[in-house]
């Protein structure tokens, strides 16, 4: 194997911060697209502008849904709910993960429960989780198929948090703070915690491109969001039956999904360090 | 034949081949005991969940005009006025002889599977080995050629297909096998015996629940890959001179078979919730639309039955990976 020339040491330290500007500005276009889509609908939500399932043309550029409405207007304002909900949930499960994480690794009883938590919740398949979470709290919509989401997800993202804290439980200068006789809030906090960003915004990331799964998921099952709403999965839903006379009630909402999902998973994973990427990837 | 693999395989002393037999059977017993006590814990979890449901099987199938004492009368009759735990430890003694008991409309939850869950259980099995097959040959494909062209194309690929849910691959599917070239029927037709009438209806529900899988695991098996690259004993095996795939397929690919097993055992569960939205989207005779009905009635052992069966697979496919990763690792698991 040969050396690498000495200068192409310094040339990627200055390319990967532009890379990964660039990235992070093309992970976030399509959910600022769909945020700003609202404001550029061309047409009313609930009025129908031609007949049902009509083709493009007339006036709406993907033609018409189940009752003639614009797919165009609705499929601009049908990301905003779903978008908003991940966000959330990649939020909260992240922030609850990220401090059990690092305390799960200064108390090994705490570990433990995460680990049997993670062992338990393998088992039940997400969705006859998310199925069961929100048939408990009818009337709870969109906020119970958050909260199933928040609540499955976490046990996963608390064990990634902790794989990559552990090596640092045995670090010299946590030693030394354990040694000053520190709090264990403040070792998680101020010790561990800064320690772990690649591992938190990657966690971030998927957690976000999970959400999205799910949430949507839910939403074709008909939980949460129901039918006069404009969400994107639902509109797959409530449009199949005309896929014939309009394949583009369903297409657009379906890449729409698409296209959010996969170009946060790929930004994500090409922004991780390998070593986090793989971290995440194993729990 | 690498130097450490022949060491692990040279034949035991006579003397401590007993001792070794039973040291393993204790450590699989183990193994078993560990899963089957989750399974438990499960089904304990969803029995009490269901029970925090508001209404309950009696309410779910009442009728209109119906008094007070009817309903106590049906929820007596159910066993729905007995506490929780003793209709659990119920549930669970009659369990081990095959009685998953008696659905809230008073049919044996046996039978109300019995022709749904196989079906679900071919889609999600021939959904499973396709994932098998295709993830270990991208991801051996894509690790002949580290950072080559070939290599970054699956790496994309994969990245981008586990992230798209399984509803919006279905309906691509359906528009391009489907509706517009025609080769494949839309909806599943099922037939006097309740399963699909031919084989070509499941090819569509199969693929769309394998592709999203492969991504996952295509990822993981090149990421394995790419850890054993860097193990002596295939560096060895370079410096020997042998071929590139006999290195990759004999030296690198054992390796990574803990890390693979592993991560196709994650996608079981997957699969089974996947199962659930396609077999929707197809009309597809499986436990999905049981577990929809079941649910909206609130007939606990009808939702525990489907957990049961469900969470039992699981549990054996996780099982199995234990169990290769204990063969592979031997005592350093």
């Amino acid at each position: 194997m040969t050396a690498a020339p000495p200068a192409a040491t310094y040339r990627p330290a200055r390319g990967a911060r532009r890379r990964t500007v660039t990235l992070v500005a093309v992970a976030a276009l399509p959910p600022l697209l769909s945020l700003a889509g609202p404001l550029i609908a061309p047409h009313r939500l609930g009025t129908p502008v031609t007949s049902p399932f009509a083709t493009p043309g007339d006036g709406a550029v993907l033609g018409g849904d189940l009752l003639g409405r614009d797919v165009l207007s609705r499929v601009l304002h049908g990301g905003t709910p779903l978008i908003l909900g991940a966000l959330l949930v990649a939020t909260v499960t992240t922030a609850a993960a990220t401090l059990t994480g690092s305390l799960a690794v200064l108390r090994p009883r705490v570990g433990r429960a995460v680990e049997r938590a993670a062992d338990v919740a393998i088992l039940l398949p997400p969705l006859l989780g998310i199925m069961l979470i929100a048939l408990a709290w009818p009337g709870g919509g969109r906020w119970a198929v958050i909260a199933a989401a928040v609540v499955l997800g976490t046990p996963y993202a608390v064990r990634v948090v902790a794989a990559s804290a552990a090596p640092l439980a045995t670090a010299g200068w946590v030693e030394a703070a354990l040694g000053r006789g520190e709090s264990t809030a403040y070792i998680a906090l101020r010790e561990i915690l800064p320690n772990l960003r690649a591992t938190v915004l990657t966690l971030f990331g998927l957690r976000f491109v999970e959400a999205v799964y799910v949430i949507s998921m839910a939403g074709f099952l008909q939980i949460g969001p129901q039918p006069p709403a404009s969400d994107w999965s639902l509109m797959v839903r409530e449009n199949a039956p005309g896929v014939l006379l309009n394949p583009w009630a369903v297409i657009a909402p379906g890449l729409a999904i698409a296209l959010l999902a996969v170009t946060v998973n790929l930004v994500t994973l090409s922004l991780a360090p390998d070593t986090t990427a793989k971290a995440v990837h194993r729990a | 034949m690498t130097p450490t693999a022949a060491t692990r395989r040279a034949p035991a002393p006579a003397a401590g081949t007993a001792h070794r037999i039973t040291a393993t059977a204790l450590r699989i017993a183990g193994v078993v005991a560990r899963r089957a006590l989750l399974l438990v814990v499960l089904l304990a979890v969803v029995f009490a969940a269901v029970e925090l449901l508001p209404g309950d099987a009696a309410d779910a199938a009442s009728e209109r005009g119906e008094s007070a004492a009817d309903l106590a009368a049906r929820r007596h009759l159910l066993g729905l006025d007995r506490p929780l735990w003793e209709r659990f430890a119920d549930w669970m003694t009659a369990l081990p002889a095959g009685d998953l008991g008696t659905s809230a409309q008073g049919q044996k939850v046996t039978d109300l599977l019995a022709d749904p869950l196989p079906n679900t259980l071919v889609l999600a099995a021939s959904a499973f080995v396709i994932t098998v097959v295709s993830s270990l040959l991208l991801g051996c494909w894509a690790a002949s050629k580290p950072g080559g062209r070939g290599d970054r194309i699956v790496s994309h690929l994969s990245t981008a297909a586990f992230a798209v849910p399984e509803f919006v691959v279905s309906v691509s599917l359906l528009l391009v096998l489907s509706l517009w070239t025609g080769w494949l029927p839309a909806a599943t037709v099922t037939g006097g015996d309740g399963r699909p009438a031919t084989w070509t209806m499941l090819i569509m529900p199969v693929l769309a629940l394998a592709v999203p899988q492969t991504g996952w695991n295509t990822r993981v098996v090149r990421g394995a890959l790419a850890d054993q690259a860097s193990a002596p004993h295939v560096e060895a095996a370079h410096l020997d001179g042998l071929p590139p795939h006999v290195v990759l397929l004999r030296h690198q690919l054992p390796g990574a078979v803990p890390a693979v097993a592993t991560g196709l055992a994650t996608s079981t569960g997957l699969l089974f919730g996947g199962a659930v939205v396609v077999e929707t989207l197809f009309n597809y005779p499986g436990v999905g639309s049981v577990l929809a009905g079941a649910v909206a009635a609130r007939d606990t052992p009808l939702i525990a039955g489907v957990v049961m069966s469900a969470g039992a697979v699981i549990s054996a496919v996780l099982l199995a990976a234990d169990l290769v990763r204990h063969a592979t690792l031997g005592a350093r698991a």
